[in-house]
């Protein structure tokens, strides 16, 4: 559904909505490479975090936080953990989500099909904040265990993708030449439909990400499954609240990164989605595609 | 498929969910790695506290057997007793419910005109400029968290220019009370959906409007308004309201972290509460009310569409 219409957005907007899109790509790269280079660069960057001095006062560039730490390192210090769990789980998600969709495609008897397929509707009846409220309420507290709670959240979403991605690849024509000429399994399955895949589940795991990074970061904030003082973006707009009207600095630094950071990915994802008809017909038509396309992305 | 039959297929399906839902409610809760007591009492595990939770929950006895149980209970309407308070589970909800319920039901009520007349707007002249602000806003608004929009305006129009109140404190969960106190918390709570509703709206209204049954019907001398608003906008509706369903789950997410930022007494702050506090018995009684509010919701939509737009392909 929603690749119908971003391909008649395309076509109806001509070459003035490409100059576009390409000012937005540039735009959106700019706006993603700021928390990048904090996230990544900053921990080598930042100094002594135990070095603590008086609560929300205005010392150093950006003043203190709530216990009287640097904002500055801390900012440095608070990228790693959001965009490192976004990361891994968005990675973990795809890498157990895609071979179980691919397998569910490819098999000729329709009960595997079923049996993969239909307990993943189930935990997409549940909002997925609650998912994972519940699930971080069960489990011990940690990165790894948000990492996990995380990837399995968007697991069927991107099984259900590449499954309709790859069913028509994999009952088409051409498979079916394939196998009479006898090609190879590994020929058929990853040669043949694991790269005709390619670029729907490149498109969509920008999606995810933005999904990922906004139960993470959403997570974080609610004080849900990291520790109370860690040197964490979203940590540190919830901590730091308090001290708003001293030292807004502390609240706004953070939340500003989160913004860029999220506006950044899904300027980048809307280019690499609009960039043509990443669907085919069939998938479109498809009744499973139906959830997965007006789930989360919604356009 | 008739409406009558599309319903009865679709309520059986929707029932399974919510049995499913407090299924794998039970089952997460239960699944606790190692002595649940244990996990539940939490980073202060004195004996007779771990002794106490185990008799509230009934660890003594087999999984199966609790789980018929609580699913008989759940039936009857209760929910079992809060580990923290001793009170009933839906006790707590129902004292808590009423900001929420406020909440949602004045972003619905703004929400639905807001984005279906922006979205026909911006369909009218497309690729004008409302349309260009319309479609660089979307994507710009979309996937900002809502903690961090919220703590922003705060931070500008709560703090700094001192236009609205901060947080809801003192009002006592009587947010009527005070109107100002709820226009941030509205804000962000309709920022993410009026996006994507307008758009989806838009992309329907453009579709319908060059269709050919709406090319027919102005050959045969049918007016621009009537054209527009009674033939182009039902069958532009029949997505928007299905995807109107499907943002309960955006404004649950959302409730839940503008309740956070603004100190709302509702049942969000209940469930984070709960989630600190490890009491499980709340945990899963909200959960299971949110499934089941999400899964009626989805019904519903879906039952609405299917009456708007007989003939296009239903969500099962």
């Amino acid at each position: 559904m929603s690749a119908a219409r971003g391909r008649g957005r395309a076509a109806t907007g001509g070459p003035v909505s490409a100059a576009r899109g390409r000012r937005r790509a540039v735009a959106g790269t700019l706006l993603l490479a700021v928390p990048l280079l904090v996230a990544l660069v900053g921990p080598v960057l930042a100094g002594d975090p135990a070095q603590r001095g008086r609560p929300f006062t205005a010392d150093g560039p950006l003043g203190t936080d709530f216990v009287g730490r640097d904002v500055l390192d801390q900012l440095l210090l608070g990228g790693r953990s959001v965009v490192g769990v976004a990361v891994a789980a968005t990675a973990l998600a795809y890498l157990l989500g895609v071979p179980l969709g691919w397998w569910s495609a490819t098999t000729r008897r329709r009960w595997l099909d079923e049996l993969l397929m239909r307990p993943l509707d189930l935990p997409l009846a549940v909002p997925a904040l609650l998912l994972l409220i519940l699930l971080s309420a069960t489990a011990p507290r940690g990165p790894v265990t948000l990492v996990l709670i995380v990837a399995l959240i968007g697991l069927p979403e991107v099984a259900r993708i590449s499954r309709a991605a790859a069913l028509p690849l994999a009952h088409g024509p051409a498979m079916e030449a394939m196998r009479l000429y006898r090609e190879s399994w590994w020929r058929r399955a990853v040669g043949y439909v694991g790269r005709g895949v390619r670029r729907v589940l490149l498109a969509d795991a920008g999606v995810r990400f933005i999904g990922a990074l906004y139960l993470v970061a959403t997570a974080s904030f609610l004080g849900i499954g990291v520790a109370p003082d860690a040197a964490d973006w979203a940590v540190m707009v919830d901590r730091n609240r308090a001290g708003l009207a001293l030292q807004p600095w502390a609240v706004v630094a953070p939340a500003l990164l989160v913004v860029a950071l999220a506006v950044g990915v899904n300027l980048l994802t809307d280019e690499l989605v609009r960039k043509g008809p990443l669907l085919t017909h069939t998938v479109e038509k498809g009744p499973l595609l139906t959830t997965a396309s007006d789930g989360e992305v919604g356009r | 498929m008739s409406l009558p039959r599309y319903a009865t297929g679709r309520l059986l399906l929707g029932l399974g969910q919510v049995v499913g839902v407090a299924t794998l409610v039970f089952v997460l809760t239960e699944a606790l790695p190692g002595d649940a007591a244990v996990v539940i009492a939490g980073d202060q595990p004195d004996p007779e506290r771990i002794a106490a939770v185990r008799t509230a929950l009934e660890l003594d006895r087999p999984a199966w057997q609790r789980y018929l149980d609580w699913l008989a209970d759940l039936l009857r309407g209760d929910l079992g007793v809060s580990l923290v308070s001793g009170r009933p589970v839906a006790d707590v909800l129902t004292a808590n419910a009423g900001p929420t319920v406020l909440l949602a039901v004045l972003t619905l009520l703004l929400l639905v005109p807001l984005a279906v007349g922006v979205g026909m707007l911006a369909a009218r002249r497309e690729g004008g400029r409302l349309d260009r602000a319309l479609s660089a806003t979307v994507v710009g608004l979309y996937a900002i968290p809502e903690f961090a929009l919220a703590v922003l305006l705060v931070a500008l129009f709560g703090v700094h220019l001192g236009w609205f109140p901060p947080t809801a404190v003192g009002t006592g969960g009587n947010l009527l009370a005070q109107p100002a106190v709820l226009v941030l918390p509205l804000v962000v709570l309709l920022a993410r959906p009026v996006c994507s509703l307008s758009r989806l709206t838009r992309a329907g209204m453009i579709e319908a409007a060059g269709s050919a049954y709406v090319a027919h019907a102005r050959r045969l001398g049918v007016p621009g308004h009537r054209l527009w608003l009674g033939h182009a906008l039902p069958n532009a509706l029949a997505p928007v309201v299905q995807q109107l369903a499907r943002t309960t789950d955006w404004l649950l997410g959302g409730v839940i972290v503008v309740e956070a930022v603004f100190v709302v007494p509702g049942l969000g702050t209940a469930l984070v509460d709960a989630v600190t506090a490890r009491d499980v018995p709340t945990i899963q009684g909200l959960c299971v009310l949110v499934a089941v509010v999400t899964v009626t919701v989805n019904l519903a939509a879906d039952l609405v569409a299917f009456r708007l737009a007989p003939a296009a392909p239903v969500a099962r």
